[in-house]
């Protein structure tokens, strides 16, 4: 790993040599820093540290084989501080035989030193070399780095090699030079190790959007829109699923406060009880009304209750609660059936001997019931009871709503993790079935060859 | 901004909550008539309930 920061601070110079190959003309934006540049003709790596620009390899590619996003000489405003495009990189590693690439911008600033940008589809990591070795826990499962009090988990290693440079670079670049990488996540931020014989240089990359990057430079257009999930890139619902969760629990709290205050408040009183026998055989007129009884308080429900000793056999009964001062009539059609027995299955059984029915909003009143059964003439005498209970507190109710809260926290949750799932599907941990969603390739984030920092 | 959604989501949530409660609101099905003759009360057959064509269980598994 190159070590220090550039030569002592002055005004950007720039310095133009002749390619010692081509003879085409090469500038050098950082001066005496650059170790390597590339002269973009003939694509000659050349000694930027030998006064007579020694060609250290040539390289085969058209010159608009790949070009940056961010033109080289470029300046922009990184997290306040002027910076200078001076290099180009694209490197790439191969996934199960399938080559993926990314780009690395090397920025310049004479004060400041050397920075780095990555992008690949979209997604960008502002870099920098790290000033202090994180402690990795290579026992752990994903093994982790501990950097500064965050520990970020194991991605992805694999062997990345330089496939393409241009401008220049603060260590000796090569095409083909390879080196293996390792990327550690905790969003926004990754810390990469790269390897190469016995040097590890340790990086750590915080996620830009696009937007920012053509700001910071201020570049016509827009910057290409961002596929997939990337390794780093912050979730956009974490935040704002720990606050809806806070508040579910919030209103959880109320929703009981509610129950009780309801269940202590509710009159729950009993305001009818009457039995009665039922015999289908009978011939006379089956409907009868009952005893007048009087609804207190406000507007409010009425609970009826019907139990019959039904077995194997039902009673429908056909009710209408009368208001006997309004005429007006609550209508409505009850049944009570109860079957069971034995089969191959062993014992089953379907329906109750009980029925529930809520009434409605009833005002305050004086009222009676209508009532007329049916059964079948065949199952003889049915005995059955009529309960009416005034202002009853629903628990239903607190169940819909209870499901109501939780169906936004719980999609938002959905949608978080699915984010997450889709962060791993690219990693070494991706579970086999995990989707291939035009996400981004499995890659490395930043892994550069060697370099050096301020 | 979408916790601001779910805090509007849910105070509506528990506002119906509140006023289900309160007026006895109910999610049985009952046809609600007007102006029954008084007379159903001396003479129950005349009335003519709304189920009284329910097609009835007579199952059994």
């Amino acid at each position: 790993m190159s070590a220090g920061g550039p030569n002592p601070p002055g005004p950007p110079q720039v310095k133009s040599l002749n390619c010692p190959s081509c003879g085409a003309a090469i500038t050098l934006r950082s001066m005496n820093n650059a170790v390597s540049v590339v002269c973009e003709h003939c694509h000659s790596i050349l000694d930027a540290q030998d006064p007579r620009l020694a060609i250290l390899q040539k390289f085969h590619a058209a010159t608009d084989e790949d070009q940056p996003l961010i033109p080289l000489g470029t300046r922009g405003n990184v997290r306040g501080t002027a910076y200078e495009a001076i290099g180009f990189q694209r490197r790439t590693i191969h996934v199960e035989g399938i080559p993926y690439s990314w780009h690395e911008y090397v920025l310049f600033n004479p004060y400041k030193g050397f920075r780095y940008l990555t992008e690949y589809n979209g997604h960008w990591n502002d870099t920098s070399i790290l000033r202090a070795l994180p402690s990795v826990n290579s026992l752990a499962s994903p093994p982790t780095v501990t950097y500064l009090g965050q520990t970020y988990k194991h991605f992805q290693t694999a062997q990345a090699a330089t496939s393409f440079v241009l401008g220049e670079f603060p260590w000796q670049v090569r095409v083909g030079e390879s080196a293996d990488v390792s990327d550690y996540v905790a969003p926004p931020r990754v810390i990469s190790s790269e390897r190469t014989g016995k040097e590890i240089t340790w990086s750590m990359g915080e996620y830009m959007s696009g937007a920012d990057v053509w700001k910071a430079f201020k570049l016509p257009g827009d910057p290409p829109p961002s596929i997939g999930v990337y390794e780093n890139q912050p979730s956009p619902l974490s935040a704002d699923t720990t606050n809806m969760w806070f508040a579910f629990a919030g209103f959880l709290a109320l929703l009981i406060l509610m129950y009780i205050g309801f269940d202590a408040t509710a009159r729950n009183e009993q305001v009818f009880q009457g039995d009665y026998r039922f015999d289908p055989r009978d011939r006379t007129e089956p409907s009868f009304v009952t005893d007048v009884f009087q609804l207190k308080g406000r507007t409010s429900d009425l609970e009826l209750t019907t139990d019959a000793n039904v077995n194997n056999s039902w009673i429908y009964l056909n009710y209408a609660l009368i208001n006997q001062d309004t005429g007006q009539a609550y209508d409505f059609g009850r049944e009570v059936t109860y079957y069971h027995g034995y089969d191959s299955d062993g014992f089953w059984s379907e329906g109750k001997t009980r029925d529930n029915v809520v009434i409605p909003s009833v005002p305050p009143g004086n009222y009676y019931l209508r009532v007329e059964p049916e059964a079948d003439a065949a199952l003889g005498t049915i005995v059955y009871t009529i309960t009416a209970k005034r202002d009853v507190p629903q628990t239903s109710f607190f169940g819909i709503a209870l499901l109501a809260l939780l169906v936004p926290a719980g999609l938002l949750t959905w949608r978080s993790l699915n984010f997450e799932h889709l962060r791993w599907a690219e990693s070494d941990y991706a579970s086999s079935g995990s989707d291939d969603s035009g996400g981004p390739a499995p890659t490395i984030t930043r892994l550069f060859g060697g370099g050096d920092d301020d | 901004m979408i916790r601001n959604l779910y805090l509007i989501y849910g105070l509506i949530v528990m506002g119906t909550l509140a006023t289900a409660e309160y007026r006895g609101w109910s999610l049985d099905s009952v046809n609600q008539l007007k102006n029954v003759p008084r007379s159903v009360r001396d003479n129950p057959g005349s009335y003519r309930a709304i189920y009284s064509t329910y097609h009835h269980y007579t199952g059994g598994k």
